[in-house]
């Protein structure tokens, strides 16, 4: 407990209150010496002292765990060594500041997991208030954080969006942070300290965001459109604070992802020799690392309009709404890009270990990465159809959107053909890999209505998109995500999942998840709007939102099931030291868990990555025979 | 670091680089003045921005894919630089949506700003560069007392702009009416888009600021040398960068549009 309480997260936390607490004062004061301000809001401070406490708390953050404690060091002349001594072990590795990249890895993972677990718990109250029509505990006459319960709802309906959407981009970072070097056949990232730095940036960011919820809430939903995100109370302003820090995780990490693959590759790794993953990874990269700005930029021009008045959205001033809208979808649709192309990374990675057979038109897969990344640039305004933009814009941008299906079709039709004809086994990383290509075809075959004009009209801001995003989003990430956890599980702790559980969590989820989103679209088509807490009876729904309900807590159970997995086979899972899978991916031919530098020997690249059940085939070859020495 | 060219030619360099960007600048004046092209305007500063970013910032460099051991300064270099590369280009969809953001709202207007004063201050962020570069080809070089010098000139100039945006151009945009007063800064899209652009470029040339101080002091402590000055390419591309910006910001505020009050 000592040991916890003197961490660098706790340390952080403590110097980010402290942060709040500085930025807040120093507006305050201020506002007492200038004439004519009322110096105390509704919530201790006035809105220029959230924010500015809000800003300076996420600076306090890192120089407390003292993550920025080396770059001072450079910016003062002292010299560092390129790779620390690891204090710590055990847990405590994992609330202090490491450097190295399995480390960092499974710190994203575990926040992820907990977001994951924070955001589904938003989901399952507002979830539980739908299950029939009419207020049934968020009631109007009810006060929580200053909210009423309609209000609440909102609040809680926004930060599940932003929350779920934080939670993913961690969550990525982590898989692409533990297995890209491993991969490689790099030492670690190319800039160890900018990778610590991205992911306790992200930390803080979690907090400003779970902050907004107790001042005041906000009720724009995620996408924080003005002009009514120009008048929320003052959570909007966390909210905003809260995804532009989380920005900053995302783009730096993204950066040395790209920096790391093309400088750290082994020997003999050229671009179509590397596994496919990494393919995904720097695919999703390239977006993360440019679109996300903009996204941040656009937050921050609401900021400055609540704050001084700045008429960038504000059409009384002469200002343009829709302008917010073009900003913010320039990133927001491309990020679902970045939520899902390390996940089809991972379908294309398992697919064939557990097919026995290589990978069908790797070439095509990994162009098909790019092709989505790039096209998804050109597709941001598909959601503003009925946004009152230029007419002439739609029909291109609904070109472009369809575009998308191809290279997304060229992965299906590559999974199916490695499929075909295959020695499949079914251990749980390849049900949730199954599972996810399923999932993902029914979030494919329901966009191309969304993407049209002539049925966006129509469905737009029902039941259907939210069903229709929901299945791309498990399809893409949540499966994947399960199925990595459980494939590079024995990689990192040298134990295995429990396979019984495992096979519970995926056959309780995919039926209560198919359920689940085949009701929202079916209410969705039949006129159910998105995003409020009741709606008339007479519409009929009532039946079908008690059904959703339950299935939302089936996959609850579901996921609590893999959360106890998770903890309890770190300590007590069966043991799996080799080669577990029977992979010919450099990771799973030294023992596990991976030594601290990883690779002991080097490894060259001497054949195809693929080329499962080929006789005499080889894809790596050790400097010299590293697993003989440990045996 | 190879030495491609001795320093007399690398200096000389700088300063004919210079020439043509004084002469540019002095061009796009003019036609802003008499007959208000755009796409001439567009022309010189793409010319502009291709040549402090070959000549200045040598995006070429980013080819010299040193190989061998993976360990070595150069090496890293070679990392660190492409990790900077990436840096910039992410930071520049930052002001590339400001540049939107100024398109959709003004059109072809802008607002009512005190020429002069912006030539004044182009000028000087363009000398600055050209000591900038100046600085870097003599620690290329090995040396450190030259670098110190012209890092120093660099310094003065860039805080000079630093204040003439921010405490003499803000004060008379607000004077003329981009803001309705200091202590009431509500604006419209005109003023909010004024100190906007100007505000965020203000903010990477106070990083950059720092960023030569930190240089600055140390190689006063004698930290650098011709084969090893990272930090120093590094504080000299991100201070051409800041250049790079004001290339586009300073015709997008300035000098294209009709005057609208």
């Amino acid at each position: 407990m000592k040991k916890f309480v003197s961490s660098a997260l706790l340390k952080g936390l403590l110097w980010q209150f402290i942060g709040i607490l500085v930025g807040g004062g120093i507006v305050e004061i201020f506002r007492v010496i200038l004439p004519d301000s009322e110096p105390f809001g509704p919530f201790g401070f006035s809105e220029p002292a959230w924010v500015l406490g809000g800003f300076l708390s996420a600076i306090f953050f890192l120089v407390g765990t003292g993550v920025t404690g080396d770059w001072i060091k450079w910016a003062r002349g002292i010299d560092t060594p390129e790779h620390h001594e690891e204090h710590y072990s055990g847990w405590e590795k994992y609330v202090n500041v490491s450097l190295d990249h399995k480390v960092i890895g499974i710190q994203y993972t575990i926040v992820a997991l907990a977001l994951i677990s924070i955001g589904g718990l938003f989901a399952l109250i507002f979830r539980t208030e739908l299950a029939a029509s009419g207020l049934q505990f968020l009631v109007t006459d009810m006060k929580l954080f200053g909210q009423n319960g309609p209000q609440l709802y909102n609040t809680l309906m926004s930060l599940h969006g932003m929350i779920m959407i934080v939670s993913i981009l961690l969550g990525i970072s982590g898989i692409i942070n533990y297995v890209v070097p491993l991969l490689l056949g790099a030492q670690d990232m190319a800039f160890p300290r900018m990778n610590a730095f991205s992911f306790w940036i992200a930390v803080p960011a979690a907090v400003l965001l779970l902050m907004s919820l107790f001042l005041g809430g906000f009720d724009t939903g995620w996408t924080a459109y003005p002009p009514l995100s120009a008048k929320a109370p003052v959570g909007m302003q966390m909210f905003f604070l809260g995804v532009f820090v989380a920005g900053w995780s995302s783009i730096l990490g993204a950066l040395n992802v790209i920096v790391t693959v093309v400088r750290m590759r082994a020997k003999g790794m050229n671009a179509m020799r590397m596994p496919i993953f990494v393919w995904a990874a720097v695919a999703t990269s390239i977006i993360a690392m440019t679109a996300t700005q903009l996204i941040g930029l656009s937050f921050q021009l609401v900021m400055f309009q609540r704050l001084l008045g700045m008429g960038f959205f504000d059409p009384a001033k002469g200002g343009n709404p829709v302008l917010f809208q073009h900003l913010f979808w320039f990133y927001s649709h491309p990020a679902v890009y970045v939520f899902i192309l390390p996940g089809l990374g991972v379908i294309s990675e398992l697919l064939p270990v557990f097919a026995r057979k290589p990978l069908f038109g790797y070439r095509w897969i990994a162009m098909s990465s790019l092709g989505i990344a790039l096209v998804g640039f050109l597709v941001w305004a598909h959601h503003m159809f009925t946004s009152g933009m230029n007419e002439y814009l739609r029909v291109p941008f609904m070109y472009s959107t369809l575009l998308v299906a191809i290279p997304t079709g060229v992965k299906f039709f590559s999974w199916v053909a490695t499929l075909w004809k295959g020695k499949i086994s079914t251990p749980t990383p390849m049900l949730f890999v199954l599972g996810g290509i399923v999932v993902f075809l029914l979030g494919g075959l329901t966009g191309p209505p969304n993407a049209t004009v002539s049925t966006d009209l129509h469905l737009h801001d029902t039941y259907f998109i939210v069903g229709h995003f929901h299945d791309t989003i498990f399809g893409g990430f949540v499966f994947p995500f399960f199925a990595a956890l459980y494939y590079w599980f024995p990689k990192a702790t040298g134990r295995r999942m429990n396979e019984t559980l495992g096979k519970i969590h995926f056959w309780l989820m995919t039926p209560s998840f198919f359920v689940l989103t085949f009701g929202m679209m079916y209410i969705g088509l039949l006129g159910m709007r998105r995003r409020i807490a009741d709606y008339d009876p007479a519409l009929g729904f009532d039946s079908t939102h008690l059904v959703l309900t339950v299935a939302g807590y089936l996959i609850a159970t579901s996921v609590l099931i893999f959360i106890y997995n998770f903890f309890n086979s770190i300590k007590n899972g069966e043991k799996a030291e080799g080669n577990v899978w029977n992979s010919r991916s450099p990771e799973w031919q030294v023992p596990s868990p991976m030594p601290m530098h990883n690779y002991d020997q080097p490894f060259e690249v001497v054949g195809e990555p693929y080329d499962y059940g080929l006789e005499g085939s080889k894809y790596v070859e050790f400097a010299a025979p590293v697993a003989d020495k440990h045996k | 670091m190879s030495h491609t060219q001795d320093k007399s030619s690398a200096l000389g360099q700088g300063v004919v680089i210079f020439v043509y960007l004084t002469v540019l600048t002095l061009l796009e004046f003019f036609v802003a003045v008499t007959f208000q092209s755009v796409s001439i305007l567009v022309v010189i500063a793409i010319i502009k921005a291709a040549l402090v970013m070959y000549y200045y910032m040598h995006v070429y460099k980013l080819n010299d894919a040193s190989e061998g051991d993976e360990h070595s300064y150069e090496y890293k270099t070679g990392t660190n630089r492409l990790g900077l590369w990436l840096f910039l280009l992410s930071d520049a969809f930052v002001f590339a949506g400001l540049m939107v953001v100024r398109v959709n709202l003004l059109g072809f207007t802008r607002p009512h700003l005190n020429q002069t004063l912006g030539l004044v201050v182009t000028a000087v962020l363009l000398i600055s560069s050209f000591f900038m570069n100046r600085g870097e080809t003599a620690m290329a070089h090995g040396d450190k007392k030259a670098f110190m010098n012209n890092t120093m000139i660099t310094f003065i100039l860039g805080l000079s702009f630093f204040f003439g945006v921010v405490f003499v151009e803000w004060r008379l945009a607000a004077e003329e009416g981009l803001i309705a007063s200091f202590g009431n800064p509500s604006v419209g899209p005109m003023g909010a888009v004024f100190y906007m652009m100007t505000g965020m470029h203000a903010f990477h040339v106070l990083t950059g600021l720092i960023f030569l101080a930190v240089v600055w002091n140390n190689a006063r402590k004698g930290l650098y040398s011709a084969e090893k000055h990272w930090g120093v390419e590094a504080a000299a591309v991100y201070w051409h960068f800041v250049d790079l910006v004001w290339i586009f910001f300073y015709p997008a505020l300035y000098l294209i549009g009709k005057l609208v009050n």
